[in-house]
């Protein structure tokens, strides 16, 4: 497999290399022009004036031409025709020899007479000994044709004229590299460690030996020593590392981030650390980089990367540093987002209400589209509605009406995190939410009118989990109207999420089929999935245990029973009691065959009977 | 309208008195497990383990030989329904009358049913520190639930291998050269952590080096299998192993191994007579090429003999016949996807006459899977390092079953370990 990928890898390059020569130099084919309606003189003539407008073509056009068409027999020609003009001239212009020369490459590959380069090659390095593309071509054709003897004649012809240059080294070992030969490209390298004095300028070679050959440690040693001459070399040795098993990465580590403290090997390490799922990691590497413009830019590559993946603290981390550094308004927008999104309201206000020195934060305008939604839902997350609601009405001249419609839902939001209904359905009255679904529907739901909420909210939009929840509990429950429920229900909106849980628990016993729903319901209120390593000894923990157990004792062929076990098994687990947490698994699967959890039960227990890597 | 008679309505009666009873098949009583293995079973890898299970608490187990791509039949018992509810092996309960029809159909074609008689006692030869690369036999063990135990060059020389009923070798190399690791890995701390542990056991059974050592633990194993053990064999050890019993009196190894080049005319030494399954191959005596001999047909190590993968093809036997190689072959799969290893494949031209090719690549010129009959035992040899990773190289991660429970390849290595189970009958071809 780690072959293919080399192979993928190195053919990507290749023919990267092919395209970045070839379309730059690449003239525009002059199109010919079509004749009239006239009669066969007429005719005669256009054709003759369309051959001698074809023989003023250059033919490094013809010759891109008829390869774009698929002629490659054509092109062959063509690209012979720019070679043996190029070679009739005192001083040849190497970039048309090499454009020609790699397309004929190409197009003598394609009809299956790749060998025939080779009496060709060996013309143009008579002209021209040290030409790198004519030297690799011949390489690479002898190598294709499995003429090893020849390739070795070849590189040791290169080497002669090329006098302590490392280029012969270096290509030959990646053509040999690609066709898998890492034991030949491992001794080739060896000599040009000795003949050369150092493997420095073969360093990205040399790694990429180590990796064909899985030495993990080694291949960090030189793509470290790599990156100071070739900085380009950064993305193949993410490609190249990323993939090093568990075991080996703590060695790589090692290598990349010992000192001194330099900007690629930690930006490399950093992109390793966030392949390998460990942004927090890759952050902690590459803040501790001494910050300049490079290093500053990294960051912000790599705050829009930790974005994209949603790794919403360490963006926040990320753009508050950069904001410190290099402060900006819309830094501090990304940075209050980032916050906000990680749950982090409070620190979104701190950072929505910095005085920013940049020009932009004088604007009114572009402050109050920016940064007046982020604070007020973070005030709205605080339980800070009316505040929220005066900060829109400061910004009142600075806000269009589009504006004003964005932050409508923000300030319902902020009204029901308040608990106050009243205002919510004010808000909602003042926007154009008024016939929104979701918006709604739960406002009937938080008001106890359940048949209303089942009703909207089916229709709504999202599927945010929240919804989700409620609507398993809507479908489960029969009655039309529960205040109570209503009640629960705005209790969890508050955040509350104890208070909301004791709610759920105490309908429980009034909901007949429904209550190991609810039951379910206040559990995961108590001990939240997400949380189970860490808080198996809180007394959150130890409550949702009693309400698991009351489902799989008084409710056991409800749908509510195999999660209640799962549930149980991984908090047995988690605290480190194995021999309870495979009782539970063992229960699920034995009681409940058909339940949808089966899957994950079964590898679970397998993991932890160790049966499993 | 016509009034039922009463004999009608009380047959009525009953029938949805019984009804909900055949609604709950699983918890109704029957006679007799059926536990398929063709595409109806969830789990084939796990339905090896439900069998052994059923041997070592004393049960009786029948191996049904190309009947619903080798189905288990088990006697209904308590606990393994609950094994198999727990591992999600697909189980179906059969009374008396049904396993009747089964026979019935298993006689009119090309099937049987094979008494398995006891779990055999199984061995898996594997240094304790494991190396970094993994074991597909043992993953498969593990995976499955079957029981196990380690030995290495230690337990073989003491002759503790007469305990066991079935060995399994994996990827040692009996020639003692490291499977020519040596100019790659040579740095690699695993690599010399194993030299030193090799060359540590050597001295202490007073062997001058490591081909020394490992031809004498060579010797153990022939003599096992010559004793009437069953030997197993996969990637590296199955060439190895012949080479080094062949070469009993000759050095073939490498002067990074036993300082010394391999003797000059070494090939013309060779003892093929008394090796397994191989005759009359050539030994590759350059240090820098990663191959030991012109058995293996693919290569894999050496890039310009390196021939690509493609697929490999289980060949039909009659079960009445040729229960043996039936049951080495049951699988729900006739056409599997190679896979290599230090020794991928066995060229055809070398295999000795008797030897039983139970698959191989069509129109190519080596078989992947063999089994032949050595003294009193036997031996089987699968080529390739693991079934479900083709390409497997040193430090991959190790290969996750339960993300394969129905891989055909591995049921090959689970078939081996089941069959020493089987009550001997005369082999009748």
């Amino acid at each position: 497999m780690a072959g293919c990928r080399r192979w993928g890898l190195l053919c990507l390059l290749v023919v990267s290399a092919v395209a970045a020569l070839a379309p730059s130099a690449r003239p525009l084919p002059a199109q010919p022009r079509t004749g009239g309606t006239g009669g066969s003189a007429a005719a005669t003539a256009t054709a003759s004036a369309t051959a001698s407008a074809q023989d003023s073509i250059d033919p490094l056009a013809k010759a891109f031409d008829a390869e774009d068409k698929n002629d490659l027999r054509r092109a062959a020609d063509a690209y012979r025709l720019v070679i043996e003009r190029a070679l009739a001239m005192p001083i040849p212009d190497g970039d048309r020899l090499a454009i020609a020369l790699l397309g004929l490459e190409r197009s003598w590959a394609g009809t299956g007479a790749r060998d025939s380069l080779l009496p060709l090659v060996q013309r143009v390095l008579i002209v021209r000994p040290t030409d790198p593309i004519a030297r690799t071509l011949q390489l690479r054709t002898l190598l294709s044709v499995n003429q090893d003897d020849g390739a070795r004649q070849a590189f040791l012809d290169w080497r002669r004229a090329d006098r302590d240059q490392a280029a012969p080294y270096r290509e030959y070992a990646k053509l040999l590299l690609d066709a898998g030969r890492a034991r030949a490209a491992d001794s080739l390298l060896a000599e040009a460690g000795r003949q050369l004095g150092s493997l420095n300028a073969v360093s990205g070679e040399a790694a990429q030996l180590h990796v064909a050959m899985a030495r993990w440690n080694s291949a960090a040693i030189a793509f470290r020593e790599a990156l100071t001459q070739q900085p380009y070399l950064e993305t193949s040795a993410l490609y190249a590392l990323a993939r090093a098993p568990i075991a080996t990465r703590d060695s790589i580590r090692t290598v990349l981030q010992a000192p001194p403290v330099r900007l690629l090997p930690r930006r490399l390490l950093a992109s390793l650390e966030t392949f390998w799922g460990e942004p927090r990691r890759a952050w902690t590497l590459l803040s501790s980089v001494p910050v300049d413009d490079s290093t500053l830019a990294s960051w912000q590559e790599f705050g829009e990367r930790v974005e994209g993946a949603q790794s919403w603290q360490v963006a926040r981390d990320v753009w508050g540093a950069l904001l410190d550094r290099r402060p900006s308004l819309a830094t501090q927008a990304r940075a209050a987002q980032a916050a906000l999104k990680a749950g982090d309201a409070a620190g979104a206000l701190a950072i929505v209400r910095r005085t920013m020195p940049d020009r932009d934060s004088t604007i009114a305008t572009a402050k109050a589209r920016l940064l007046l939604p982020i604070e007020v839902a973070a005030l709205g997350e605080l339980g800070r509605a009316a505040e929220a609601q005066q900060r829109i009405e400061a910004n009142g001249a600075a806000l269009d009406a589009t504006a004003r419609a964005d932050l409508a839902p923000l300030m319902v939001n902020a009204w029901l995190r308040r608990g106050d209904l009243e205002q919510a359905r004010r808000a909602v009255q003042a926007s154009d939410l008024a016939d929104d679904d979701e918006t709604l529907g739960w406002l009937a739901l938080y008001d106890g009118d359940l048949a209303t909420a089942r009703k909207r909210l089916v229709r709504a939009e999202t599927r945010r989990p929240e919804l989700v929840d409620a609507l398993g509990l809507l479908a489960r429950v029969r009655i039309d109207r529960s205040a109570g429920m209503g009640q629960a229900f705005l209790t969890l909106a508050r955040r509350d999420t104890a208070a909301a849980a004791a709610r759920f628990l105490a309908l429980a016993d009034s909901t007949g089929d429904a209550a190991p729903a609810l039951l379910g319901m206040a559990a995961r209120l108590m001990a939240p999935p997400a949380t189970a390593r860490a808080a198996t000894t809180t007394a959150g923990w130890h409550a949702a245990q009693a309400v698991w157990a009351r489902i799989l004792t008084s409710y056991p062929r409800s749908p509510d029973a195999p999660d209640a076990l799962l549930a149980s098994a991984r908090a047995a687990a988690a605290s480190g009691d194995r021999t309870a947490a495979i009782a539970h698994y063992e229960r699920l699967l034995i009681d409940y065959p058909t339940s949808a959890l089966l899957p994950q039960g079964r590898r679970e227990l397998e993991r932890l009977k160790g049966t499993i890597p | 309208m016509a009034r039922r008679p009463l004999m009608t309505r009380l047959l009525t009666a009953i029938g949805l008195i019984l009804l909900p009873s055949l609604a709950l098949p699983m918890r109704a009583q029957a006679q007799h497990l059926l536990v398929p293995m063709d595409d109806a079973q969830r789990n084939h890898l796990k339905a090896y383990g439900l069998a052994f299970q059923a041997l070592k608490t004393s049960l009786k187990v029948e191996w049904l030989l190309n009947y619903r791509g080798g189905a288990f039949l088990l006697p209904d018992d308590a606990t393994l329904r609950r094994r198999a509810a727990l591992d999600g092996v697909s189980v179906e309960p059969t009374t008396d009358a049904g396993v009747a029809s089964v026979r019935a159909e298993i006689t009119g074609g090309n099937m049987d049913a094979v008494v398995l008689e006891r779990a055999p006692k199984i061995a898996i030869y594997r240094p304790a520190n494991q190396p970094p690369w993994d074991d597909a036999v043992t993953l498969a063990l593990q995976y499955a639930g079957i029981e196990f135990t380690s030995v290495w060059d230690d337990e073989v020389l003491k002759g503790d291998l007469a305990k066991y009923d079935w060995v399994h070798l994996h990827h040692e190399d009996f020639t003692g050269q490291f499977n020519k690791l040596y100019l790659a890995y040579r740095d690699a701390p695993w690599f010399v952590q194993q030299r030193d542990r090799d060359l540590l056991t050597a001295r202490k059974f007073g062997y001058d080096n490591v081909p020394a050592l490992k031809k004498a633990v060579a010797e153990g194993i022939r003599g096992f299998t010559d004793r009437g053990g069953f030997l197993f064999a996969m990637c590296g050890a199955t060439e190895s192993l012949d080479l080094s019993i062949a070469s009993f009196t000759v050095d073939i190894a490498g002067p990074f191994s036993d300082g010394t080049p391999p003797a000059a005319d070494a090939d013309a030494k060779l003892a093929w007579g008394r090796t397994m399954a191989f005759t009359g191959a050539h030994i590759e005596p350059s240090p820098y090429i990663n191959a030991l001999s012109d058995i293996d047909g693919h290569q894999v190590n050496v890039p310009a003999r390196r021939q690509p993968l493609g697929t490999f093809s289980l060949f039909d036997f009659s079960a009445k016949l040729d229960p043996v190689a039936t049951m080495l072959v049951q699988d729900h799969r006739t056409i599997v996807q190679d896979f290599y290893g230090v020794t991928t494949s066995f060229n055809k031209a070398i295999l000795k006459p008797g030897v039983t090719v139970l698959a191989s690549e069509e129109g190519a010129p080596w078989a992947k899977y063999m089994h032949g009959d050595y003294g009193k035992g036997s031996w089987t040899f699968l080529g390739g390092h693991d079934p479900e990773d083709p390409q497997h190289a040193i430090g991959s991660n190790p290969t996750d079953l339960s993300l394969h429970p129905n891989s055909p390849g591995y049921r090959l290595i689970l078939n081996n370990v089941l069959f020493p189970a089987a009550k001997k009958k005369p082999r009748k071809t």
